[in-house]
């Protein structure tokens, strides 16, 4: 009977933290970014009022999933196209002047799959969306490729996250070759959760708030949108479910959620312009203590539940 | 039948030969190792420095192709260096001042008219025909250009990363100049008299130029002097990594995983093939990046398997991780071993594909499918050894939870009591 119950228990395809990630967060979250885009691609207008709701609605959904720099992300590029930022050179409003004005060929969905990312994806709507200043050509054909081309991503990415969450699903079974053993799915996506809030600590908020004799203001992610904060805000969200579902019982790292999302719930600033005035720039210095006192709360209490290190990420490196 | 097996198996591992080998002689070769490489960087600078000191002293093509000659031989041993970078925080925090990347080099001398970074107001600013200039308020007097003005006044200027006044990539530009060919081939071609004296002066500024170039590499050179004592006897980079062996084997792996993911993988060849963009490519005015990715590959490689072979043919070697993993996991080493020959042979396959002219910018053109299977092949085989890197740090039972979750790294491990 125990060598039965043993044997039961070590052929367990997947532990319920893994399965629950899986099953109640990344795949609704992708289905959800993928009919956002849809909705917002299917839209028959090029006016830029009427687009904006479907646009922010997008990037909200996209936000419960960014952070997973993993599989299908991974795959051809997609995660930088559909979110190329930072772009310290500027290279997207280069890339987007010569689409504007050059042959209408590159628009069709072949070949815009293949220009830069910088082109592509949510910032470069937005560029078009929220123009700094008026641009060079009619931004219609432009527009209508860019939403077209996000709405192709996210379809492809939502399908192919079937076979990627079975292959975590199914992590250490014979055949599985991606993942050895449950252990390795789950430090799989515990380093996806820890390097998100990663990001959102040294660029949502570093890059703007840069040093105190130089605060960066105009780096702020997604600031013509004024989606500065509620990208932090909705990111924090995300990662705090993530955490919760790989593991219910992590009281350190849900009060040290629930405290960095208090502030940025209070912090009425959505460019997060602040970080020019010394008053107010306190406060987004303490989001970010906070950001960051939430990743190593989860890294010392998450990843010791979970029996797992930090593994290696796309996004290390400079 | 339980008990009979356990102490069979504990006999066949003390067996193994690789026992012998010990985290603390693994830590000892990684140090040595990177004196090695660091040391090589050195002299091939300070070679360097001689070939910059005839080039203004005489310009001539003759001296400025030794001079590009010299800077080519530098790369060498340096990218082999990069592995141990993302491990230490003594490489990490001083590497932006010797190969900070990509830069807007119009900060330092004259570029395309069309050139500029709307991201950042210095991106033109060409200190080498602008004596005196204002910097966040302040007035700069760069009428003598020394190495304390690039480092402490130019470099990183206004906290834009983009602002690269020092290292290998503003010398290079200095000695190519801007590759204005795109994606197409060629590489910068500065005319030597860009260096010359008087009415032969060609860009204007020439001893300003000449100034510059000999104040890069004098800061170089400095600054990899700097890095040798690290690695020396009581420096800081080799006493970090042998007085707690763990540590130190967790930064080998670390840096060899991050180089070969994060980096070389995605930054340098993954983005800069979905940018298409030729100013994305790392030695992007002397088009040597194939050079550079391969030998950064060549020095994962060296990390794990214990052994550098020296820019004069010598071998420094000895114990190593490849003889350390297999104790504890065979199979993952014969993966490991397997994998790194692949991503060297796949960087490999881009060096030879550069050096017969087909180099990185022009395998990034958009619609070259060529080079875009060149690119994502070897891309494939960074990430697949990353997965194995992963592996051995998790079979050494070393973690990277402690190091970041806690001040002290000095807890114990099952595998080396």
């Amino acid at each position: 009977m125990r060598a039965l119950l043993l044997a039961l228990l070590l052929t367990t395809p997947a532990a319920a933290d893994t399965a629950e990630a899986v099953h109640d967060q990344i795949r609704p979250g992708y289905a959800a970014f993928a009919e956002a885009a849809q909705a917002l691609a299917a839209l028959d207008s090029c006016d830029p009022d009427q687009l904006r709701p479907a646009f922010h609605a997008a990037y909200d959904a996209w936000l419960s999933v960014g952070h997973l720099h993993l599989g299908p992300a991974e795959d051809e590029g997609r995660s930088l196209a559909i979110h190329f930022w930072p772009d310290p050179k500027g290279l997207g409003r280069k890339a987007q002047s010569a689409l504007l004005t050059g042959d209408p060929a590159a628009l069709q969905p072949q070949a815009f799959r293949q220009q830069s990312v910088a082109a592509r994806g949510l910032p470069a709507l937005e560029r078009l969306l929220y123009p700094a200043e008026p641009l060079p050509a009619d931004a219609c054909p432009l527009i209508k490729a860019t939403a077209a081309d996000l709405s192709d991503m996210t379809g492809d990415l939502a399908s192919a996250w079937g076979p990627f969450g079975d292959l975590l699903l199914t992590a250490g079974e014979p055949g599985n070759t991606s993942f050895l053993s449950a252990a390795e799915a789950r430090q799989a996506l515990f380093t996806q959760f820890a390097g998100g809030l990663e990001h959102i600590a040294d660029n949502r908020l570093g890059r703007p708030l840069g040093t105190f004799d130089k605060p960066r203001p105009e780096l702020a992610e997604a600031r013509a949108s004024e989606r500065s904060l509620r990208n932090v805000t909705l990111s924090l969200k995300a990662l705090r479910s993530l955490a919760l579902a790989l593991n219910p019982t992590i009281p350190k790292t849900e009060a040290t959620f629930d405290q960095a999302i208090a502030l940025a719930d209070t912090l009425d600033d959505p460019t997060l312009a602040g970080v020019a005035d010394p008053q107010t720039r306190l406060k987004v210095e303490i989001l970010q203590q906070a950001v960051r006192a939430t990743r190593q709360a989860a890294i010392a209490e998450l990843a010791a539940a979970l029996g797992v290190t930090l593994g290696f990420n796309s996004q290390d490196g400079d | 039948m339980r008990s009979l097996l356990a102490p069979l198996l504990l006999t066949g591992a003390l067996a193994t030969p690789a026992l012998a080998v010990t985290p603390d002689e693994v830590v000892e070769t990684y140090a040595d190792i990177a004196l090695a490489t660091y040391e090589d960087s050195l002299t091939t600078a300070k070679t360097l420095q001689v070939a910059v000191a005839a080039l203004v002293a005489n310009p001539s093509d003759e001296t400025l192709a030794a001079a590009k000659t010299a800077w080519l031989a530098a790369r060498v041993p340096y990218q082999q260096s990069e592995a141990f970078r993302f491990g230490n925080p003594v490489v990490d925090d001083w590497e932006g001042r010797v190969n900070a990347w990509p830069l807007d080099e119009g900060l330092i001398d004259y570029t395309s008219a069309d050139y500029g970074n709307e991201e950042n107001a210095l991106a033109t600013l060409n200190v080498i025909a602008t004596p005196k200039f204002t910097l966040s308020g302040t007035e700069i007097d760069a009428t003598t250009i020394t190495p304390d003005l690039i480092a402490r006044t130019l470099h990183e200027a206004d906290g834009i990363e983009a602002n690269v006044a020092s290292g290998y990539h503003a010398i290079e530009f200095l000695l190519w100049g801007q590759d204005l060919n795109g994606t197409g081939p060629g590489a910068g071609s500065r005319p030597y008299t860009d260096f010359a004296l008087g009415d032969a002066c060609t860009g204007g500024n020439c001893d300003r130029r000449a100034a510059y170039l000999q104040a890069a590499t004098d800061l170089l050179v400095a600054d990899l002097q700097e890095m040798v004592g690290a690695w020396s006897e009581g420096g800081a980079g080799r006493s970090a990594v042998t007085a707690d062996p763990k540590a130190g084997l967790l930064a080998a792996l670390t840096g060899m995983g991050t180089l070969s993911y994060g980096e070389l993988g995605g930054e340098r060849m993954k983005l800069g093939l979905m940018l298409n963009d030729p100013e994305e490519e790392h030695d992007c005015f002397s088009d040597n990046t194939h050079n550079s990715h391969y030998y950064d590959g060549l020095g994962i490689r060296n990390v794990y398997f214990g052994q550098y072979t020296r820019v004069d043919g010598t071998k420094v070697e000895g114990p190593s991780l490849s003889a350390l993993v297999p104790a504890v996991d065979p199979a993952i080493d014969a993966q490991l071993k397997a994998e790194l020959d692949a991503s060297v042979a796949a960087l490999g396959a881009v060096k030879a594909a550069g050096d017969a002219g087909q180099t990185f910018d022009t395998l990034i053109a958009p619609g070259n499918a060529e080079g875009e299977t060149l690119i994502l092949t070897t891309v494939t085989a960074l990430v697949t050894q990353t997965v194995s890197i992963d592996r051995a740090v998790t079979a050494l039972g070393l973690t990277k939870v402690e190091f970041e979750g806690s001040d002290s790294l000095d807890n114990p491990g099952a595998v080396f009591q």
